[in-house]
C-alpha cells in the first residue's frame, strides 16, 4: 500500500475545490485580525465543523491513493482448492459447449438453450458439494445443522447485524419536492464518496442518478478518456472470439424482455468489449477463476480472467437507462462488475460472496420462518434453490428498472451486496402463504410464473414482517 | 339515431358490440351486463353499444373525422392558428409548433412543389388521408415518385396533380432525426378520453407504449424504402424477421419516461411532458367549434406522437378507433384496464351522463387523470394544467 507523505497530501488537497472553500471560510472567519495563531485556527475550525470536513477530505484522499488490490487467496485454504476445481469444471463445460455449437452448425438445429458455460444453478450445486468434501475438523466449532443446504465453517456476520443495518429503510417516506431539490443540489456539488454514499442510502432522484454514479466512480471529468478506451475496444471486436457467440445467445433472453429489448444491440456491444478489456484483471476486487493454463485446450480464459456465464447480459441491461452514450454505460457496467457483481460469482468467504450471502439467507429464514424453511425442504425445493436466480442476478427480470436501480443505489450506499439478503428474505416472506400450500416443485414454479410485480420497498417491508 | 331505455324494474344493462374483441366483451360481462337478445342487425334493445365508426354515436362523436382524418386535422389546426391572436395564444401557453410542414393533395400540390424546390435535401412522407396501419405510405426524395399516386409521369410544368384514387393525400416534411433508443426509431401511442367538447373535458391515460422499429435507424438513401427502418406501425413491423411475439415491439410509456428522466435529466423530461400535453390540448381545442357535441357521446383517441432527438414531440396523427387487438399479455392487460376505466368514467355506477356535476371534483379515475376541464374557471387554466401534470406524473 502506497503511503502518501504530508507534502503529497497537501498537493492533492490543493487540487480539491472543497479545500479552497474551507480556506475561504477560515479567512472570512478571521477577517481583519493581524495575528492569528495555530490554536486560534484550530478553535475556529472545531467550532464550525471545518475540522470534521478536513478530516473527511484527507481520509478520502488517502483512501483514493490506495491501489485497488485483487483478492486472490482466501483465508480458508479449502476454498482456494475449490476455486481451482471450479475452474477445471468450467473448462470442461466450455469444451462441451464448443462441441455442441459445432454439432448445431452441422445439424442446423435451433435449440440454443444449453449453450452457456455455467448458470446460477450450476454455481449453487457446486457450493453444495462443499458439505461432503470438508474435513470433519472444520465442523468442530460449528453446530452442525444438517437441514441447511450450505453449512460450512466460514466467518459470517450475524444475520441480526444485517437486519439491523437496513431497518432504516422501513422508515423512509415519500419526499416532498423541496427535499428532492435539495438532494439534487447536493449531488451536483458533492465530491466526497462518503457523502455520496449517504445520499445513495437515502434517496436518489432519477434525473441525477447517472451523475451520482459517475462522481462516485470518479468518472465525471473523464468522458474523453472513457470514450477513447471504448472506441479502442470496439475496434478489437472486429476479431471474432468464440465467446462472442455465447454472448449473442445470452442476449436472446434480454431481447424478449419488455423493459430491455430496445437495448439489445447496446448490451451485446458492451459485453463483447468487456471480454476483451485488459484492465479488468487489475481492477476486479476478487479473482473469479484460478486455472492452470492447459496446453491441449483450444480456448483459454478470456483476458478478463474469468468465463462469461449465463445471463451476464442482465448485469448490463438496467444501466442502459442511465445514459444515451454507450461508453458511459460501459464504464458504469465495468465498475459495477469489478466492485460488486464479481462477488456473486466468487468462491470465497468474503462478506459479499455468493457463499456468505446464501448462508445469511438460510440463517434468517430458518430462524425467522422455520415453518416455511422446513416445508420447502420437504417438498424438494430448498429455500436457496428458490431464490438463487434473484440473488445472483440482483432481481433483474423480477423487478422493474426503477426498483433495480434503487437496489444499485443501496449497493453503492453501503459498498455491499447485503441488501440482496434483505430482498431475498422479503421475497420469500411475500409468497410464504402460497408456498406453504405448494405440494411439489411444479406447484412452486407455477406460483412464480403468474404475472407478478415485485417492488423494492414492498420486499423490504416483507423482510421485517414476522 | 338512438334511444336510451331505462328499465324501471331491472337495472341490468344490455350490450351490443360490432367487434368480437375479448377486451370489450370481458368488461361487459364483468359488469354483469346482458347481451342484447334481439337479432343482431336490427337490434335496438341495447343500452351500451361498442360501435363501428360511421353514424354510430355512443363511443364516437358524429364528425370526429375533423380531428382524425389527417387532412382535416391539418386544416383545422391551421385555421385555429390563424384565428388566434398571437398574444392570446402565447398568454394561454399554446404552441402550434408541433405539426411538421404539411400540404394536402391535390389542392395544395403547387404550394408543395415550391417548397420542395426550396428544400433540396428534405425527405417528405406521403400518406393517404383516411387510411390506417401504414397502408399506402411512402417516403419521397424525388417528385417523380408521385407517379405512384397520380398514375402519370410528373413534369416540372405541372401545376396540379390528378390522383388515380379519389382520396386525398397529406405530404409532410419527414422528421429524419427521430429520438432513437438502442439505435431504433419509435413513436408513442397515447390514449386520451374526451367526455365533452363544449365545455371541453379531457382525460389522459397513464399507460401507453412506444412502438419500435425492428431495424437500426439510418438516413441512408439506400434504405429509404425499407419500411422496417422507418414505419413504426405494428401491422408492418410484425412481418420483420426480428419481430418478437413476447414484447411485440411495444415499450411501455413508464419505461420510456424513466429512460428520458434518467438519461436526459428531470428538466428535459418535464418539458417533454408539458409539450405532449400542449399537443393534445391544442389539437382538441382546434376542433372544439366544429365537432358536433352530444352529451351521449364520448370518444377515446389514440394519439400518435413522434419524439425527435431534441426531445421535441411532433403530432403524427390522431386515431378515433385505436387498435384493440392485443399482441402480448402486457398489451391485453393495458387495453382491458383502459376500457374498464373508460366505463368507470362515462357510466359510473351504471349512471347515464346527466350528472356531470358529480364528476367535476374527481381528478383521477383508474389510470385516467383530468388533463383539462374547461368548465372550471378559464382564468385558472394555466394553473390547472400544472396541477394535472403533477397528478399525471
Amino acid at each position: 500500500m502506497q503511503q502518501l507523505d504530508n507534502q503529497e497530501i497537501l498537493m492533492k488537497l490543493k487540487s480539491s475545490k472543497q479545500f479552497w472553500d474551507i480556506k475561504k471560510k477560515i479567512k472570512q472567519g478571521f477577517n481583519d485580525q493581524q495575528k492569528i495563531g495555530v490554536n486560534d485556527i484550530q478553535k475556529f475550525a472545531q467550532s464550525c465543523e471545518i475540522e470534521d470536513q478536513l478530516i473527511k477530505l484527507i481520509s478520502h484522499i488517502l483512501k483514493k491513493s490506495k491501489k485497488r488490490e485483487t483478492l486472490k487467496e482466501d483465508q480458508i485454504e479449502f476454498l482456494n482448492t475449490s476455486k481451482i476445481k471450479w475452474t477445471e469444471l468450467l473448462f470442461k463445460n466450455l469444451d462441451i459447449v464448443h462441441q455442441k455449437t459445432k454439432n448445431q452448425e452441422e445439424d442446423d438445429t435451433n435449440t440454443d438453450s444449453k449453450l452457456y458455460i455455467y448458470d446460477e444453478k450450476n454455481l449453487l450445486a457446486f457450493l453444495q458439494t462443499f458439505k461432503q468434501q470438508q474435513h470433519s475438523a472444520l465442523y468442530q466449532n460449528v453446530q452442525f445443522q444438517s437441514n441447511k443446504l450450505l453449512n460450512i465453517n466460514i466467518p459470517l456476520k450475524s444475520s441480526q447485524q444485517i437486519l439491523d443495518k437496513y431497518q432504516y429503510l422501513l422508515l423512509q417516506e415519500e419526499l416532498q419536492d423541496e427535499k428532492i431539490n435539495k438532494i439534487r443540489k447536493q449531488i451536483e456539488n458533492e465530491h466526497l464518496d462518503i457523502e455520496l454514499e449517504k445520499i445513495a442510502q437515502t434517496f436518489v432522484p432519477n434525473g441525477e442518478r447517472c451523475l451520482l454514479y459517475l462522481k462516485y466512480f470518479e468518472f465525471d471529468h473523464q468522458e474523453t478518456i472513457l470514450q477513447q478506451n471504448f472506441t479502442k475496444l470496439q475496434k478489437e471486436c472486429l476479431n471474432q472470439l468464440f465467446y462472442d457467440e455465447l454472448l449473442e445467445i445470452d442476449g436472446h433472453e434480454i431481447s424478449e424482455d419488455t423493459f430491455y429489448f430496445v437495448f439489445q444491440e447496446q448490451i451485446l456491444t458492451c459485453l463483447k468489449c468487456f471480454i476483451r478489456d485488459k484492465t479488468i484483471k487489475e481492477n476486479i476486487r476478487i479473482q473469479l477463476q484460478n486455472g492452470i493454463k492447459k496446453e491441449q485446450t483450444e480456448f483459454q480464459l478470456p483476458i478478463t480472467g474469468f468465463f462469461p456465464f449465463k445471463n451476464i447480459s442482465k448485469y448490463v441491461a438496467p444501466l442502459c437507462y442511465l445514459s444515451t452514450k454507450i461508453h458511459i454505460i460501459y464504464a458504469l457496467f465495468k465498475e459495477f462488475f469489478c466492485r460488486y457483481f464479481c462477488f456473486l460469482h466468487a468462491i470465497s468467504s468474503e462478506n459479499n460472496s455468493i457463499l456468505s450471502l446464501c448462508m445469511q439467507i438460510e440463517e434468517i429464514i430458518s430462524t425467522h420462518s422455520p415453518k416455511l424453511f422446513h416445508h420447502l425442504k420437504v417438498i424438494g425445493c430448498d429455500t436457496l434453490k428458490l431464490i438463487i436466480h434473484q440473488l445472483v442476478y440482483c432481481f433483474v427480470g423480477d423487478m422493474d428498472p426503477p426498483h433495480i436501480l434503487t437496489i444499485y443505489d443501496q449497493i453503492i450506499g453501503h459498498d455491499s451486496l447485503e441488501i440482496l439478503v434483505i430482498l431475498c428474505v422479503g421475497f420469500l416472506n411475500k409468497y410464504k402463504s402460497k408456498l406453504l400450500l405448494a405440494k411439489n416443485y411444479e406447484n412452486v414454479q407455477q406460483i412464480f410464473q403468474e404475472l407478478r410485480e415485485d417492488k423494492f420497498q414492498e420486499l423490504v417491508q416483507f423482510a421485517y414482517k414476522q | 339515431m338512438f334511444e336510451l331505455k331505462i328499465f324501471m324494474y331491472n337495472k341490468k344493462l344490455k350490450w351490443k358490440s360490432d367487434f368480437e374483441k375479448s377486451v370489450i366483451i370481458e368488461n361487459f360481462l364483468n359488469r354483469g351486463w346482458i347481451k342484447s337478445q334481439e337479432k343482431e342487425d336490427d337490434s335496438t334493445d341495447w343500452n351500451v353499444y361498442w360501435a363501428t365508426v360511421w353514424n354510430q354515436i355512443i363511443n364516437h362523436f358524429p364528425n370526429h373525422y375533423e380531428l382524425t382524418r389527417k387532412d382535416c386535422m391539418v386544416k383545422n389546426l391551421k385555421r385555429f392558428k390563424r384565428e388566434q391572436d398571437r398574444e392570446t395564444y402565447e398568454q394561454q401557453g399554446w404552441n402550434f409548433d408541433f405539426l411538421p410542414t404539411t400540404y394536402i393533395f391535390p389542392g395544395e400540390y403547387s404550394l408543395f412543389v415550391e417548397e420542395f424546390h426550396r428544400s433540396p435535401n428534405q425527405t417528405w412522407i406521403v400518406k393517404p388521408a383516411a387510411r390506417s396501419q401504414g397502408q399506402g405510405i411512402f417516403l419521397l426524395r424525388q417528385i417523380q415518385q408521385l407517379k405512384k399516386i397520380s398514375g402519370t409521369t410528373i413534369t416540372s410544368n405541372m401545376t396540379q396533380l390528378n390522383l388515380v384514387s379519389k382520396e386525398n393525400y397529406v405530404v409532410s416534411k419527414y422528421i429524419d432525426n427521430p429520438l432513437l433508443i438502442g439505435g431504433k426509431k419509435f413513436d408513442l401511442r397515447m390514449y386520451v378520453l374526451v367526455t365533452n367538447y363544449k365545455p371541453l373535458k379531457v382525460w389522459i391515460y397513464n399507460k401507453g407504449f412506444g412502438r419500435f422499429c425492428n431495424e437500426q435507424y439510418t438516413t441512408d438513401v439506400a434504405e429509404i424504402e425499407n419500411m422496417f427502418v422507418h414505419l413504426t406501425n405494428v401491422a408492418i413491423q410484425q412481418y420483420s424477421d426480428k419481430y418478437s411475439k413476447k414484447h411485440g415491439g411495444k415499450y411501455s410509456i413508464d419505461a420510456l419516461k424513466f429512460y428520458v428522466e434518467s438519461a436526459y435529466g428531470t428538466e428535459a423530461f418535464q418539458k417533454m411532458i408539458d409539450d405532449i400535453h400542449n399537443i393534445i390540448l391544442t389539437s382538441l381545442k382546434s376542433v372544439q367549434v366544429v365537432i358536433q357535441n352530444d352529451k351521449h357521446c364520448f370518444e377515446m383517441y389514440g394519439y400518435d406522437i413522434l419524439l425527435d432527438n431534441n426531445l421535441k414531440p411532433w403530432l403524427i396523427e390522431i386515431n378515433a378507433s385505436p387498435s384493440l387487438t392485443t399482441t402480448t399479455p402486457v398489451d391485453k392487460n393495458l387495453k382491458l384496464n383502459l376500457i374498464n376505466d373508460i366505463y368507470n368514467i362515462v357510466l359510473p355506477n351504471d349512471d347515464f351522463p346527466d350528472n356531470e356535476q358529480k364528476q367535476q371534483q374527481i381528478n383521477k379515475i383508474g389510470g385516467f387523470s383530468v388533463l383539462y376541464d374547461e368548465s372550471l374557471d378559464l382564468m385558472n387554466r394555466k394553473t390547472q394544467k400544472r396541477q394535472s401534470v403533477k397528478i399525471w406524473k
